[in-house]
């Protein structure tokens, strides 16, 4: 991580020829690309998951492809940042073992003393800026953030990505505990964005160095003034022999890589260890038939009509029948067809078209004809039907 | 000038007189042709009193008990009318022959219906005549699909509402009357009546069948009157919530109970719950397996919480209802659901601390960026006003 001077003969602010400094190595450059693509997909596909009920959130997931498509573009990214972890543990740990460059990066006493000294100077209690060195107090309060940042957003992850597991080992309100701290820490780390990363290298002044990689030396002057003159007093070239390298590689690649592969696995649990839910819809609980129609309500019927074999007579039993089950319509007061049932002598006269009843041969007689045909109205049931069948045949007895 | 205007009185009784001759031949000779043809009105000192007489020709026959009529699939089709239930009913003051159209002469015409089913599917849509708003709503029914696709055991307005006994269910504003909506599951029974069952002896069907409350949702409550809709679809999964959420979120209800309210918004907020509105809005016919109410509280078998043996207050019941989508769940997990409860100190306290910490933790960082960053951007105004190099 130390930095190289460049020497172009470029023309500076004074005209005169700019030293240009190199400050972040083409591997670090695409760290951060990949970080800031999948900061911004992790919060343009998280927030709208925390504010879920407000208008703007419900378009913002819809128009990702729905809420279950947001989650997935989450998931993917969570994957590549914590990949990108992965990968900047390996290289730090290449820069502290291998090339040993100083831990430049670790906060300090100094730093606190830096941001006070720069605050006071902006509220004009102070006559100077403070001089710092390869990393300022923001770049380290921003490094450090992000650094805390994905350790909140990785334990609570993995807390709401295996909730089994998670309840096996802790209480099961740690669940949405971790949701609350996730939702809490993902607004803190994007508004810190915004007030502090956006505010300190692209409003302040564009910074480009994280995309060219280099400062000049006015820049350098003006923001990293100690290692502006660290670089110049030669101290910062660390260049190593190859032997002290390829030495200190074949014991750190082994090494590193058997952690980087334990953390991978790790990785893989984080994905895929848990089958957390069943992934079909759930069947109703307890399914009640649907259509169980009750027993209707029986039809009903006339009252049975007592018919005695021994007494087939109009007076004895036929008589009443007529009466309950005829005389509405064919009856005294209303002889439909001139067809009355009032008495024996109506019935045996007939309707106004000739006799309805033929002693001795129910099979001609109208009355039979008709009732036998069924769906005439005050329709006869069969036992009624035979015992006026058996009346007419035995001669059609008054008495 | 006195005997022109008497002429005139003259002419005119005489006119009147002649037209009323006129009328009075003509109603003879249309009379006996209509006499012919219907029975003439037997006076039936019970019916009288309360029917029109309209239809006091046909109760003559037809609340004879018995009359029947044998149709072709030999069933018997019951053609007797209970007139003191008719007497009662919605539809008193309307003819028979107002449905019966086809049934205006002696004798009646023979029925086309091969069975007693035949017959009311031939005679329901008359209901329309009269009840255009209902009838309309019914043709979009699970009911009348089923009837489309061929199911005849699907309900069509007779079923639930018996024309001859149906009694008035609404006051003048239309709302149903308290007495009607005790009755509303009985009638769903006829054909559901495994599923009213399990509802007599849920929270809601006990309060209604055993203590007369009408608080609770009777059948069409929740799945509407008419226009009932298929209550297997996702639409009908997704928007469940709403639908319990009509009452679960009314105070003038709830309190009554010491029920939350919050039920629906603590629901909102869950993972499972946040999903389901999103599909419900977003993609209402795209099922999804994150549960609704009715999948944890059961659906017509619905059990009060703390109910002793089913009650989901109890942590075993509650691990049980989980497991039916987290198999591998223990008795932890119940736990990761806030039970309905907002987050306080002596609630779901972990999640009350994690939202106080940063509600002061965010304040804080950012506050202390922004003025720094407020403090910075003040002194480079100040110093290029100045001239002074920002170093």
């Amino acid at each position: 991580m130390s930095t190289k001077m460049v020497v172009k003969k470029q023309t500076g602010s004074k005209n005169r020829p700019m030293r240009i400094y190199k400050r972040f190595h083409w591997t670090q450059r695409i760290e951060h690309a990949v970080l800031l693509i999948t900061f911004s997909m992790l919060a343009i596909t998280g927030l709208p998951q925390k504010f879920s009920t407000s208008g703007w959130a419900q378009a913002l997931i819809g128009f990702l492809g729905g809420i279950e498509t947001t989650r997935l573009i989450h998931h993917i990214f969570a994957i590549v940042i914590m990949l990108l972890a992965v990968y900047h543990i390996f290289d730090v740990g290449y820069q502290i073992f291998v090339r040993r460059t100083p831990l430049n990066m670790l906060p300090g006493i100094q730093d606190i003393k830096d941001a006070w000294q720069a605050f006071i100077y902006n509220l004009g209690f102070s006559k100077k800026r403070p001089q710092m060195g390869r990393f300022t107090f923001e770049e380290k309060a921003e490094y450090w953030a992000l650094i805390w940042g994905i350790v909140i957003m990785g334990i609570t992850g993995f807390m709401m990505w295996n909730p089994i597991t998670t309840a096996r080992l802790l209480p099961g309100e740690i669940i949405p505990a971790s949701k609350a701290a996730h939702g809490g820490e993902a607004l803190l780390a994007v508004m810190a964005i915004v007030v502090w990363h956006m505010y300190g290298v692209h409003l302040k002044r564009f910074n480009k160095a994280m995309f060219t990689g280099k400062q000049t030396e006015d820049e350098m002057l003006h923001e990293h003034p100690l290692e502006l003159a660290d670089i110049k007093a030669g101290i910062t070239d660390r260049s190593l022999d190859p032997k002290t390298l390829r030495r200190r590689k074949t014991v750190y690649y082994p090494i590193a890589g058997v952690l980087a592969g334990a953390m991978l696995f790790g990785i893989y649990g984080f994905i895929g260890g848990e089958k957390t839910a069943i992934t079909t819809v759930l069947p109703i609980s307890n399914p009640i038939p649907i259509y169980v129609p009750q027993t209707p309500t029986p039809i009903p019927t006339s009252e049975t009509s007592t018919i005695l074999a021994g007494s087939l007579s109009w007076d004895a039993s036929i008589g009443a029948i007529f009466q309950s089950r005829c005389s509405l319509c064919h009856g005294a007061k209303l002889a439909t067809n001139g067809l009355s049932f009032a008495t024996y002598a109506d019935a045996m006269h007939g309707a106004n078209d000739g006799p309805v009843i033929i002693p001795g041969d129910a099979a001609n007689s109208k009355l039979m004809v008709i009732q036998s045909a069924g769906g005439h109205p005050g329709q006869l049931n069969a036992g009624e039907l035979t015992a006026i069948e058996n009346w007419i045949n035995a001669g059609a007895l008054e008495k | 000038m006195r005997r022109i205007k008497n002429n005139h009185r003259l002419k005119f009784v005489i006119l009147v007189f002649g037209l009323g001759l006129v009328i009075f031949a003509v109603g003879g000779l249309v009379s006996p042709v209509g006499a012919s043809s219907v029975p003439v009105p037997v006076q039936n000192p019970v019916l009288a009193q309360n029917i029109s007489p309209d239809n006091t020709a046909c109760l003559t026959c037809h609340s004879q008990p018995g009359l029947t009529k044998t149709l072709p699939s030999g069933e018997i089709l019951s053609l007797t009318i209970d007139s003191s239930h008719f007497s009662e009913s919605a539809h008193k003051d309307i003819a028979c022959t107002d449905c019966h159209t086809d049934i205006g002469s002696f004798p009646h015409p023979d029925l086309k219906a091969q069975t007693i089913r035949d017959f009311s599917m031939q005679m329901y849509p008359i209901c329309q005549k009269c009840h255009q708003d209902q009838f309309n709503k019914t043709l979009d029914s699970v009911h009348m699909k089923a009837v489309e696709a061929g199911n005849t055991n699907a309900a069509i307005c007779t079923d639930c509402h018996n024309p001859h006994s149906q009694p008035v269910i609404t006051d003048s504003s239309g709302a149903l009357l308290p007495a009607a909506r005790l009755s509303i599951p009985e009638i769903c029974a006829r054909c559901h009546s495994a599923i009213y069952n399990a509802y007599i002896q849920s929270v809601h069907g006990a309060a209604l069948t055993q203590q007369g409350n009408t608080d609770v949702p009777t059948c069409i409550d929740c799945h509407g009157v008419h226009n009932i809709a298929d209550p297997t679809t996702t639409a009908f999964r997704l928007q469940s919530p709403l639908l319990c959420a009509k009452c679960h979120t009314n105070p003038a209800i709830m309190d009554k109970y010491g029920i939350s309210t919050q039920v629906l918004n603590t629901y909102v907020a869950d993972f499972h719950g946040t999903t389901v509105t999103l599909f419900e809005k977003q993609s209402p016919d795209q099922p999804t397996n994150k549960p609704v109410c009715f999948d944890c509280h059961g659906v017509h078998d619905i059990k009060r919480v703390d109910d002793p043996v089913y009650g989901l207050q109890m942590k075993q019941n509650l691990l049980l209802v989980c497991q039916r989508c987290h198999p591998s769940a223990n008795l932890n997990f119940p736990d990761a659901w806030m039970s309905h409860y907002i987050p306080s100190p002596t609630h779901d306290s972990i999640v009350y601390f994690v939202n106080l910490f940063y509600k002061f933790f965010i304040p804080a960082v950012i506050g202390s960026m922004g003025i720094y960053v407020i403090s910075d951007i003040v002194r480079r105004l100040i110093n290029r006003r100045k001239g002074v190099n920002h170093a």
